[in-house]
Formats: structure tokens, C-alpha cells, sequence
């Protein structure tokens, strides 16, 4: 330890005496801006001119928002551009439906309603037609009503039945009329 | 529902400024802008778009406005009729969707005019704004308070108490 303060001494007393010759020559390294200078001395240090002293800044990571954004980015676009660059096919070389009137005789398809050509196509093989679409629905309609006037019925049976005793619902079994013990009502003073 | 805008509808005729005498040397900056604007951008715009109508133009296809047939109304309807509620419930829908457009169209035939007439818009535009104020009153009075879930069946109980309400004003004025 005290050998590692002698040999500093040396160091800095050689780096003076360096620093020293190196003002009467004119030439300076930029790296030894600081590092060994007597007490009083002071060296004109010269910096790169476009950057000025490199700091080290202490701030919060962004690593992890870099990187969800560059992923985000990333997969948007994978899709994203290839969707992009078909539908600007399709709208520059297809184009739009023109407005027309039916013309006499003619029905035409349920496609035929839409104007762009995507939505056709839509229409044309991933959705059903209006027409069918509005029968299933009325068919369920249907089959709800009907459900719901035969359990109405079968509430009015159950209670006529319950009522008047004489459907086949509501049978209770009893026991055998033979086996009663009439003889606590055979005389008439008991 | 998207809109096709039709230039057509609402053309303003062409403005008859008369021609001018040039009383100075100096030449009009405007025709340098005017020359520079129909260079830079419209003529390139142009060639493009029509570049793009040329293409087009190669296979033609037509799209048309359905036309639905009429089905029975919500008051011709048997109770318990649920697939005549159904149809009736879908042509109220339509209905009120063209009259939705109706509206729309009146509205924007009196912004045509106001834009139109400039200054004297309130002399010249009466007969538009007389039509706005009839058609929006009476889709007020007809669809007016239903509601966001208002259906066919609320529609129809609003007209029978606007029936009943008539009714009884006109008994009390005949009184």
C-alpha cells in the first residue's frame, strides 16, 4: 500500500514532466485530459468537436418498449401489407360496381346488391343468401311458437284434468276397498 | 348505408362574369398559379385517374337497388302470428331506413340551395325550408320518441294514440 503511493507519485511526477514537454512541442494526446497533473498546472484539453464530452447518462431501460413496439410493428405488417397491397389491387384494376336499374325480365343475384367487388365475393361464396338466411329464421320463429302453444295446451290439459278427475292424468293409487274394517260403522250406536 | 355522390344533382349553373378590358401592363399573378396548379397536380391526376378508368373500364359489372315486395302489415296481423310479426317488423325496418333517406335528401337540397342563393337565401329557399319543416315534423311524429329499441309494435301504438289524441280534439272542437 504504501509501495502503490510511491508508485503513484512516480507515475504522476512522470506524467508532469511528459505533459511538460508535450506543451513546448505542441502536440497533446486527447486521452490524458485529467490524468496526471500536478496541482496547478492546467492543460487546455481539447474535446472532439462534434460530440463534446462523453457522458455516461444514467436513464430507465427502453429495451423492452423498443422491442414491443418493434414487434408490434412487426407482426401488424406481416399481414398488414400484403392486405394492404391486394386491396389497392382490387380497387385500381377491379373497381367499383356501376349504378344500373334492373332491367325488364331480369332477377338478379343476391350478389348483385353490393357495390364493391370484395363484398360480392363475400356474398357471393361466404354468406348464405338474404332469402335462405330469412327462412331459417322464421323456421326457428316457428318452431318456438309452435313449442310454446303445445306447453300452453299441456298447462290447460293438466289443470281440466286435475279438475274434473276424469282424464288419464293424475291416478292416485289407493288401497283395495275390501280390506276397510266396516265394523265400527255396522250399528248405529257406536 | 354509403352514399354515391352525384355531381349532377346539385349543379350550380356556369357564372357569366363578363371579359374584362386590361387597363394595366402588369400581367395577372393568378394565371401563373393557375398554370403552375394545372401542371403540377391536376394534369398528373388526371392522367392517373383516368390511367386507373381505362382499366376499369375493360370488364364492366352493375350493382342495383333490391326491391322488396309488400307484406302485411303489423295492424293486418293475427295475434300470435309470430312469422307475420316477423316479415311486418323487417318492412317497418326498411320503411323507416328509406324514410331516414327522405329526410336526408330534402335536408341536403336546402344546404344545395342556401349554397346556391348565397345572401338572399332566406327569400329564395322558402319553399325548401317550408319542405324540411313539413318532412321532419312528420317523421317526428312518426318515429319521433321511440327510442333506441323502438320496433314495429311501439310505431303502431304511437300511431293509435295519435289517432286517439286527434279523435279527441276533434271532439272537443266540435263541442
Amino acid at each position: 500500500m504504501a509501495a502503490m503511493s510511491l508508485l503513484l507519485r512516480a507515475a504522476a511526477a512522470w506524467g508532469a514532466r511528459r505533459a511538460g514537454s508535450g506543451a513546448a512541442g505542441g502536440f497533446r494526446f486527447p486521452g490524458l485530459a485529467g490524468a496526471a497533473r500536478l496541482p496547478g498546472t492546467v492543460a487546455p484539453v481539447r474535446h472532439s468537436s462534434s460530440h463534446g464530452k462523453r457522458m455516461f447518462i444514467i436513464k430507465a431501460t427502453s429495451f423492452y418498449d423498443t422491442r414491443f413496439l418493434n414487434l408490434l410493428r412487426f407482426y401488424i405488417f406481416l399481414t398488414g401489407i400484403p392486405l394492404a397491397l391486394f386491396i389497392t389491387y382490387v380497387n385500381i384494376f377491379i373497381g367499383e360496381a356501376e349504378l344500373a336499374e334492373i332491367p325488364e325480365g331480369y332477377i338478379p343475384e343476391y350478389w348483385e346488391y353490393y357495390k364493391h367487388p370484395i363484398s360480392r365475393w363475400i356474398a357471393r361464396y361466404l354468406l348464405d343468401p338474404p332469402e335462405k338466411n330469412y327462412e331459417k329464421e322464421m323456421a326457428l320463429l316457428d318452431i318456438e311458437a309452435k313449442k310454446a302453444e303445445l306447453r300452453l295446451m299441456e298447462l290447460e290439459a293438466r289443470r281440466l284434468m286435475r279438475h274434473r278427475g276424469d282424464g288419464p292424468w293424475y291416478h292416485y293409487e289407493t288401497p283395495d276397498k275390501n280390506l276397510t274394517d266396516n265394523s265400527m260403522k255396522s250399528t248405529p250406536d257406536n | 348505408m354509403s352514399k354515391d355522390s352525384d355531381w349532377e344533382a346539385y349543379k350550380v349553373p356556369p357564372t357569366r362574369t363578363p371579359v374584362s378590358e386590361r387597363t394595366t401592363t402588369v400581367p395577372n399573378p393568378v394565371t401563373f398559379f393557375q398554370t403552375v396548379f394545372h401542371y403540377v397536380v391536376d394534369a398528373p391526376v388526371t392522367f392517373v385517374r383516368e390511367w386507373i378508368e381505362r382499366q376499369q373500364a375493360k370488364n364492366k359489372f352493375y350493382y342495383y337497388h333490391q326491391k322488396f315486395r309488400r307484406v302485411p302489415d303489423l295492424s293486418e296481423c293475427l295475434e300470435g302470428d309470430y312469422l307475420c310479426f316477423f316479415e311486418a317488423e323487417a318492412q317497418w325496418r326498411r320503411d323507416r331506413l328509406v324514410d331516414q333517406e327522405i329526410v336526408e335528401i330534402v335536408r341536403e337540397r336546402l344546404g344545395a340551395c342556401k349554397q346556391r342563393e348565397g345572401p338572399n337565401q332566406l327569400q329564395n329557399c322558402a319553399k325548401e325550408a317550408e319542405q324540411l319543416a313539413q318532412v321532419t315534423k312528420a317523421y317526428q311524429d312518426r318515429y319521433g320518441d321511440l327510442g333506441a329499441h323502438g320496433n314495429a309494435r311501439t310505431c303502431l301504438m304511437k300511431q293509435k294514440q295519435r289517432m286517439m289524441e286527434e279523435r279527441k280534439a276533434q271532439a272537443n272542437a266540435s263541442q
